[in-house]
């Protein structure tokens, strides 16, 4: 049996994305096992604001304190969900963080020195972007938002007065504890250490799959007729956002990814590109799958692709 | 048979990862994958992931209760695992570069990296396509001397290029340079893909936006891929 013969390219292509992915990913399990290990029980993560505003403001400036791309903040966020943060607090700091952080502001700078607009455009979208999709997915009750195994774990950490016994399939059964002496005791490193292999190991095979998925569509897909679409300003944001989708680039270096056309689109379908990224794209698929159900990730989806859309609409009327 | 625990299952799925991104940087594939101020951090990554995978197995101190026998799907994620690894190692990338680059658009950025200028005899192709860009009149050029290195890259509306790949991450969001070639008239065009060393003189031609710059051969070397394929 014969290959085909774009085969091996999607195959350079995989270990191209996946190496470079498998770091960042290591990074974000690493930071996530830290936190879990340093601040045991992740009672400060449960004191960020439930306000529907600063809600989402917070988790997203956390960015700057957890500086981890959009791989390396799936662990992160997942651990501020089983730990019982606000909601809006983590799934703003899952939106949101990949562009809030000083590393990817700095390349943004570094790729567009020229265009200070965009550097306040893209921070500032990427907010309005975690805003939006925190208020969408509120819609849904955390059991249909949620994996089964983070809402278990979620509900073990959350107070009794914010779930009903019901709700928890185990813990403490009574009046909540007067100390917290108990849930911040620091747990061995042997079972940190266990515990945050075992989630790089399932994380790493569901970015395999992303990557695979990412390679195959850049392969079969010329990213030529993308471009050829981006003449005009709605087409443009379209056909940026469909390459977003499917470059599936680290949110570190997007920008001097979008640097190569820069010229050839307009300034909506630019900051289209450098907002959807970071939020979903092929290679994110399955990350964000260990979080949300196919129907918050549907939701998340949708909400993001319309929220990009709109910005860039917005975008081109005032830029051009 | 004692009782596998799931830590060393997960030692061993951590140990296989690291084996994996050091293997990558060892034998050379991250130059054919990454830009190269990647490559320090993969190889980070890959002795990380091997000191965790033996801090597990060292007693580092009281592991709890909750840790029990290994479980069916962590033997199924070892064995996934084992499986991608194998495949890893086994199958070595092999892009076509000449199918990279038609796929995507021209980078037309490169006159913003252009920092100095060196002799001509020492300019890399992408040296070339950048000064270009710079001194859009390519009379500037005409009779210079040029020893550039490049795969042949066909297009639809002449005879095929000479092109590098930029890369500015990874394989991923490559995109080509290129520059003509007047190949000899006397001798078949070289194939799509081939790796070519090509001594000349610049020279100007007419092109359909008006004057191009084209190198004129006086040699021309079929060469291996190059260490370092991929440029900055």
């Amino acid at each position: 049996m014969v290959a085909p013969a774009w085969l091996p390219t999607a195959w350079a292509l995989f270990q191209g994305l996946l190496i470079e992915a498998m770091p960042f990913l290591l990074i974000g399990v690493l930071i996530s096992g830290l936190a879990s290990w340093l601040a045991p029980g992740g009672q400060w993560l449960r004191k960020l604001p439930t306000h529907p505003l600063l809600g989402p403001l917070a988790g997203a400036g956390l960015g700057f304190a957890l500086p981890a791309c959009e791989c390396g903040n799936v662990p992160v966020a997942r651990r501020m969900l089983v730990a019982g943060a606000p909601l809006d607090g983590a799934l703003g700091f899952l939106f949101a963080a990949p562009v809030l952080n000083p590393i990817v502001i700095a390349s943004t700078w570094a790729a567009f020195p020229d265009q200070p607009w965009l550097l306040l455009a893209r921070p500032l979208g990427a907010v309005v972007v975690a805003f939006s999709l925190c208020r969408l997915l509120a819609l849904l009750p955390e059991e249909q938002l949620l994996q089964p195994d983070v809402l278990a774990e979620r509900r073990l950490n959350q107070p009794l007065s914010a779930v009903t016994l019901l709700q928890r399939r185990g813990g403490l059964v009574g009046p909540e504890p007067a100390s917290p002496a108990v849930a911040s005791t620091r747990p061995p490193l042997l079972d940190v250490l266990h515990h945050s292999s075992g989630e790089l190991l399932q994380l790493a095979l569901l970015l395999v799959g992303g990557c695979a998925l990412a390679a195959m569509v850049q392969t079969l897909l010329p990213r030529q007729w993308l471009l050829q679409l981006g003449g005009a300003p709605t087409g443009s944001i379209l056909a940026l956002m469909a390459l977003s989708l499917v470059i599936s680039v680290c949110s570190s270096v997007d920008a001097f990814l979008a640097l190569s056309f820069a010229a050839q689109v307009t300034p909506g379908a630019l900051l289209a590109f450098l907002l959807l990224g970071p939020v979903i794209d092929l290679k994110l698929v399955g990350l964000l799958g260990l979080l949300l159900r196919p129907k918050g990730l549907a939701l998340a989806s949708g909400g993001a692709l319309l929220t990009v859309l709109l910005i860039g609409q917005w975008v081109n009327l005032w830029r051009l | 048979m004692a009782t596998v625990t799931a830590t060393r299952l997960r030692a061993a799925g951590l140990a296989l990862w690291g084996l994996v991104l050091l293997r990558a940087f060892a034998d050379g594939r991250l130059a054919l994958l990454l830009r190269d101020v990647f490559h320090p951090l993969v190889n980070l990554a890959g002795m990380v992931l091997l000191m965790l995978a033996v801090g597990l197995l060292l007693p580092l101190g009281r592991q709890s209760a909750t840790i029990g026998p290994a479980r069916r799907r962590d033997w199924l994620t070892l064995a996934a695992s084992t499986l991608i690894a194998l495949l890893l190692v086994l199958l070595p990338p092999n892009p076509s570069f000449a199918d990279l680059a038609q796929q995507r658009p021209v980078d037309d950025t490169a006159d913003a990296e252009l920092t100095f200028v060196l002799p001509p005899a020492q300019r890399s192709l992408t040296d070339w396509v950048r000064l270009l860009r710079n001194q859009a009149d390519p009379r500037l050029f005409s009779g210079e001397p040029a020893s550039i290195s490049g795969f042949v890259l066909p297009r639809e509306d002449g005879p095929p290029l000479l092109a590098r790949l930029l890369v500015r991450c990874c394989l991923a969001d490559a995109t080509p340079v290129g520059l003509a070639v007047r190949w000899p008239s006397d001798r078949p065009l070289p194939k799509r893909d081939q790796w070519l060393q090509i001594e000349g003189v610049m020279a100007v031609q007419a092109a359909p936006q008006g004057e191009e710059l084209v190198l004129v051969p006086r040699r021309i070397q079929p060469i291996q891929r190059p260490r370092r394929p991929l440029e900055p």
